[in-house]
């Protein structure tokens, strides 16, 4: 079986840096799901994802070992069309606008522009997208003059519409409130109901517990757990790594501590609600 | 029927000078340049002066007029009146040689002083006030589309545009670290000296984050396929107002006469 994206024993390297960044990565990512990434800072997150799109090494330099592979051809074998197969989106809001646009409806179709796509289906696509992302008020608007959820959303809509059938998103949320927060994440659900493969790179782990379908838990530059959302989540071991549990597992960890009896820790909110009714009745 | 967003991001000018194709304008600021140069050799009275600056640069607000700009390119030319003014000031009353022309205690007016003064200041006034007019006429996207389709790469025309772009983002976010510094006890405001002061914790910031930015910002543009090889498409159509090959002639015609003005003044000599 040829997975979207695996990984065959990568170890990466910064220039300058003696202690590689990803030691001994191993990872086979499945078609259509949404797989969440955490780990403290400097875990190596963010140069996964970098490994993953192929910037490491190519725009970052440094060493790799091992081989990378995107629908089964190593990643290297891309040429530039590769930002049509894996869409990245960054964490930094403002570096992510181009710079030379006068509206979100131009930003939105830069990518397409650069790939010659006729311009009648442009329209068509970003029309589509920015629907899609609930930034159709602001497709006349200056893209500087945004705040940073709407960035945000331009942001994602920029990328999504390459339509990339692989998705990095690097910690979308990191400057945003509460709602722009939920709102970005129901974008993600979108996608993720419209096939594509996501990789999520993010610190709310409230909100991964509800969206995603796996975890991959980094620490120390290595993958120390992988595997499905709840299973992965109510491993209150990871603690001692300093991740953060969601506060519904937490809550219901003290519940047993004081006598409750809990077999399967919930961490989402539907889940404890559920157990809540199930030991009132 | 509602226009696409395609058809609402194109620039459709009335006015037929302000809708000119941006390589035209050049061409005419060049032959406006050119000429001006060529007036400031022509020397009046026994003094030697270039007066015929004075009268040519009232062709400059005339342009402002008839594209219908005015009031917002005088506006801009504010600073470049500042410069002039000291520039004839300064070249007036410091410059000396020649005959001794005004004097009033130490102030005196030498002859060679009011030649440069005239000269360059109006030369500033002159050449600067005609870009002032492309640029107030011409946006960065008529320029950077004409850049292209004139067949510079796509990547300088990138740096154009974004480097532009990115003076109005610069100074807005500066005044965010000034407004950071200043909340964190840094004084600002005051004299020359508490300015200066401020200065470096204002623009280390401003660089560093620039810097760092611009890394991400390449990124950002490789995952959009920026330096992909083959045919981009361009959703802005940069169009033509039908009158540029009227500007042209009545440019070169008018830069013509000016030659032929110069060359018989030197055989009248």
């Amino acid at each position: 079986m040829a997975y979207e994206i695996e990984c065959k024993d990568v170890t990466y390297t910064y220039p300058l840096s003696k202690k590689p960044a990803i030691k001994n990565l191993n990872l086979k990512l499945e078609k259509g799901k949404l797989y969440g990434v955490i780990g403290e800072n400097g875990a190596g997150k963010t140069t996964l994802c970098s490994i993953l799109r192929g910037f490491a090494p190519s725009f970052y330099k440094g060493t790799i070992s091992g081989e990378v592979l995107i629908q089964g051809k190593p990643l290297s074998s891309y040429d530039e069309q590769i930002s049509r197969k894996i869409g990245y989106v960054f964490q930094n809001l403002f570096t992510q606008i181009s710079g030379i646009k006068n509206t979100v409806f131009e930003e939105v179709a830069y990518g397409l522009e650069n790939f010659g796509v006729p311009v009648e289906e442009i329209e068509r696509k970003v029309v589509d997208i920015m629907d899609l992302t609930d930034i159709m008020d602001l497709a006349e608007k200056s893209p500087f003059e945004l705040s940073g959820g709407q960035m945000q959303r331009v942001a994602l809509a920029s990328v999504i519409v390459l339509d990339p059938e692989i998705l990095i998103i690097d910690e979308p949320t990191s400057q945003l409130d509460p709602q722009s927060a939920e709102s970005v994440f129901k974008i993600i659900k979108k996608l993720k109901e419209r096939g594509k493969t996501i990789i999520l790179i993010e610190h709310k782990v409230d909100l991964l517990a509800e969206y995603s379908d796996e975890i991959i838990v980094l620490h120390d530059s290595q993958v120390i757990k992988m595997g499905e959302t709840r299973h992965v989540l109510s491993d209150l071991s990871l603690r001692e790594h300093g991740i953060q549990l969601p506060q519904v597992t937490l809550l219901a960890e003290k519940l047993r501590e004081s006598g409750m009896r809990i077999d399967e820790l919930p961490i989402t909110k539907k889940q404890a609600l559920d157990l809540i009714q199930e030991k009132r009745s | 029927m509602e226009k696409t967003f395609t058809e609402k991001i194109q620039i459709n000018k009335r006015n037929k000078i302000a809708g000119l194709y941006p390589a035209t304008k050049l061409q005419i600021v060049i032959l406006f340049s050119i000429s001006t140069l060529i007036i400031n050799s022509i020397k009046l009275t026994d003094a030697k002066l270039a007066l015929l600056l004075i009268p040519w640069f009232a062709l400059v607000p005339f342009m402002f007029a008839i594209t219908g700009e005015f009031k917002k390119s005088m506006k801009s030319m504010k600073p470049i009146f500042v410069v002039a003014i000291f520039i004839i000031a300064v070249q007036t009353f410091i410059v000396s040689g020649g005959q001794t022309l005004w004097h009033w205690h130490f102030l005196s007016i030498r002859e060679k002083g009011l030649q440069t003064a005239i000269s360059l200041g109006f030369l500033v006034l002159n050449i600067a006030g005609m870009f002032t007019w492309m640029l107030q006429s011409t946006s960065t996207k008529e320029i950077s589309r004409c850049f292209e389709e004139s067949g510079m790469n796509f990547k300088v025309a990138y740096i154009f545009t974004s480097s532009l772009e990115m003076i109005k983002v610069f100074s807005k976010r500066s005044q965010t670290i000034l407004d950071a510094q200043r909340s964190r006890g840094v004084e600002t405001e005051g004299n020359l000296k508490v300015r200066a002061k401020a200065f470096f914790p204002t623009i280390v910031p401003l660089i560093l984050g620039g810097i760092i930015g611009s890394e991400d910002r390449v990124l950002t543009l490789e995952a959009r396929g920026f330096s992909i090889k083959g045919e981009h498409t361009h959703l802005f159509d940069l169009k033509k107002s039908g009158y540029e090959r009227r500007m042209l002639v009545v440019s070169i015609i008018i830069t013509l006469l000016i030659i032929a003005g110069r060359i018989s003044l030197w055989r009248m000599k």
